[in-house]
């Protein structure tokens, strides 16, 4: 399979000065200045293969915005090579970025004050598409998402969920083999958020369309990608399949039972003795939560011994979600697995 | 070819939207009508008090003034980029300019023109008509041709020199007052530079060229001789100044930091 995304040992550094306190601080910073240097992003190296949904998560300041911006060409990386559709993005930009779509969630790539169709003109000018695969194409696009009644309103007249389809419309004007999207649902209603997940999921099915995506969002993580890329602090902590993720960390089910009673740690510690397994109280009163491992002899053990020493009113049991397993690895910093 | 079709294409844009906020349009028209004037009635007071201003009479200075208002008036209406810190560094819409398979500098004059200042360039041809039949000046069947290449040459130097400041933001992202400066110093150009002192003379004509829109190449339609070799050198001086801009630009380019999310 050919690589579409290849990144090695990458970095940026980013030099900014510290500000002394007061005002005597602030004469001398006019006179000497203290520079400190960050590493944004710290010695990455991954890749991509084509046809491939691939999540890239972190917290803010991790790292995400400033790599995607040395994959998308905006910024020039301090060292390290990146290989991207077969380019270097910041030395040929200007061919590269039509190999590319791109869609920032919090900025509008359409003009504000002109109608949505007058935009795609423009930017069918700007990435130079013919007149027939633009009309093939787009008709299909702008049939899937839906926004046909929308194109000759100007883009300040539309809702926050119309002007995002018609943003990832636009970002596919010129069917590109590569699409990056960040924070594509930031704000969205559930039903547009589905549209536009199923959507991802057909262009990449139809045209083998790679996708990297950063979010906020693990449901569309979930949704949408087999593969995940974690970073913290400018480096990559986990990747991986999230399927992987998933088994490693989120071993073990949660069993909430409410009780109908008042009851007490020493009455239930005893019943999980020799199993592994451990209470922790719950957010309600009588309600405690057991941590279990997951095996079914051993949930189906606890439950029997709780139900038969109890008066119960309630049994839920949980999965551990994937924004818990990944807040616990940001918790513990590493990734042993 | 592309440029040139996008180019029309943005124009075409541009005019659907401005004439949907004509009562805008007119006044910023009426605003530029009434900011020449004034310039104009400073002129005559000034001649109110004396006949010659070192060996220049009134009306080369009006015709002077004629001059600058057109490559003043190109420039205004395509280079006038003094709000890029602001708006596409701070802002990061920078971001979205380099995603584009266009050169950045000309996506920006593309988002940025008015093309309400080419108003200026009809104002500015009546004032140099007026002063010129005042002065009985002939014009040779060339001269429309020199005056195009001199005013092509007077609106690079201009776009030359704000180009250059607008590329700092790439190194340096705060704000500066640099720019209103620079537009007083610009008015400068609009007078005869012998009336300055050498230090500021030496500096309208080679560090911030702004001579070279006004005075310099009027001086060859006002066929003041002494100042030809000057005049002459106007299309030279627009070219490499904005072909240094250009460069300067794409260095900055590659020093851009991004506005944090």
């Amino acid at each position: 399979m050919d690589k579409v995304i290849d990144v090695q040992s990458l970095r940026k550094d980013f030099k900014s000065h510290s500000s002394r306190s007061g005002l005597k601080g602030a004469f001398r910073d006019l006179f000497t200045r203290n520079y400190k240097v960050i590493s944004a992003v710290n010695d990455i190296s991954f890749t991509v293969n084509e046809g491939e949904m691939v999540g890239y998560i972190g917290e803010n300041g991790a790292g995400k915005s400033t790599s995607i911006k040395m994959l998308t060409g905006i910024l020039t990386p301090t060292s390290g090579t990146v290989r991207v559709n077969g380019m270097d993005p910041h030395k040929e930009r200007e061919k590269f970025v039509s190999s590319i779509g791109v869609v920032f969630g919090q900025r509008s790539q359409l003009w504000w004050d002109i109608a949505v169709q007058e935009s795609f003109r423009l930017l069918k000018k700007v990435y130079n598409v013919p007149d027939d695969v633009y009309n093939d194409h787009m008709n299909h696009v702008i049939e899937s998402l839906d926004i046909g009644p929308l194109l000759d309103k100007p883009v300040r007249k539309l809702s926050l969920g119309q002007r995002m389809r018609c943003e990832l419309a636009a970002a596919l004007l010129h069917n590109p083999k590569l699409l990056f999207l960040d924070e594509p649902t930031i704000g969205l209603d559930v039903l547009v958020k589905l549209k536009i997940r199923n959507f991802l999921k057909e262009i990449n099915e139809k045209y083998k369309t790679t996708i990297l995506l950063t979010t906020h969002d693990l449901t569309d993580i979930e949704a949408l990608c087999e593969r995940v890329v974690m970073l913290d602090e400018g480096q990559i902590i986990y990747d991986g399949k999230l399927a992987k993720l998933r088994s490693n960390w989120g071993e073990g089910k949660q069993i909430e039972f409410q009780f109908g009673e008042q009851v007490s740690l020493e009455n239930l510690q005893p019943l999980l003795t020799e199993l592994q397994a451990e209470w922790t109280k719950g957010d309600r009163d009588n309600v405690w939560i057991a941590n279990v491992v997951n095996e079914e002899h051993v949930i189906s053990e606890v439950i029997g011994r709780v139900v038969a020493a109890n008066r119960i009113t309630d049994i839920k049991i949980h999965e551990i979600s994937t924004e818990e397993i990944i807040r616990n690895i940001y918790e513990e910093g590493v990734i042993n697995g | 070819m592309k440029h040139a079709t996008i180019f029309l294409l943005y124009v075409s844009q541009y005019m659907k939207t401005r004439l949907t906020y004509r009562i805008d349009m007119l006044m910023e028209i009426m605003s530029d009508l009434l900011f020449q004037a004034v310039n104009l009635i400073f002129i005559l007071v000034v001649f109110g008090h004396t006949d010659m201003l070192s060996g220049w009479s009134k009306d080369e200075i009006i015709f002077i003034y004629g001059f600058f208002l057109v490559p003043f008036a190109i420039f205004g209406a395509f280079f006038n980029i003094w709000d890029f810190n602001e708006r596409y560094i701070v802002k990061g819409e920078m971001d979205r300019i380099l995603t584009r398979p266009v050169h950045s500098l000309f996506q920006i004059i593309l988002e940025r023109m008015e093309l309400e200042s080419l108003f200026g360039v009809i104002t500015g041809i009546a004032v140099m008509v007026y002063a010129g039949n005042r002065l009985d000046l002939n014009v040779s069947w060339y001269d429309p041709i020199v005056f195009v290449f001199m005013v092509l040459g007077g609106a690079f130097v201009y776009a030359g020199i704000f180009i250059l400041l607008a590329s700092i933001s790439f190194w340096s992202d705060s704000r500066t007052s640099i720019m209103p400066m620079m537009y007083n110093i610009g008015n400068y150009g609009r007078y005869p530079v012998d009336i300055y002192n050498k230090v500021i003379r030496f500096v309208l004509t080679w560090i911030l060229p702004f001579a070279f829109v006004g005075v310099y190449p009027s001086a060859y339609f006002l066929g003041r001789e002494e100042w030809y070799v000057y005049a002459f050198l106007t299309p030279v001086m627009g070219v490499a100044f904005f072909g240094f801009a250009i460069f300067m630009w794409n260095i900055g380019v590659t020093k851009y930091r991004g506005a944090g999310n």
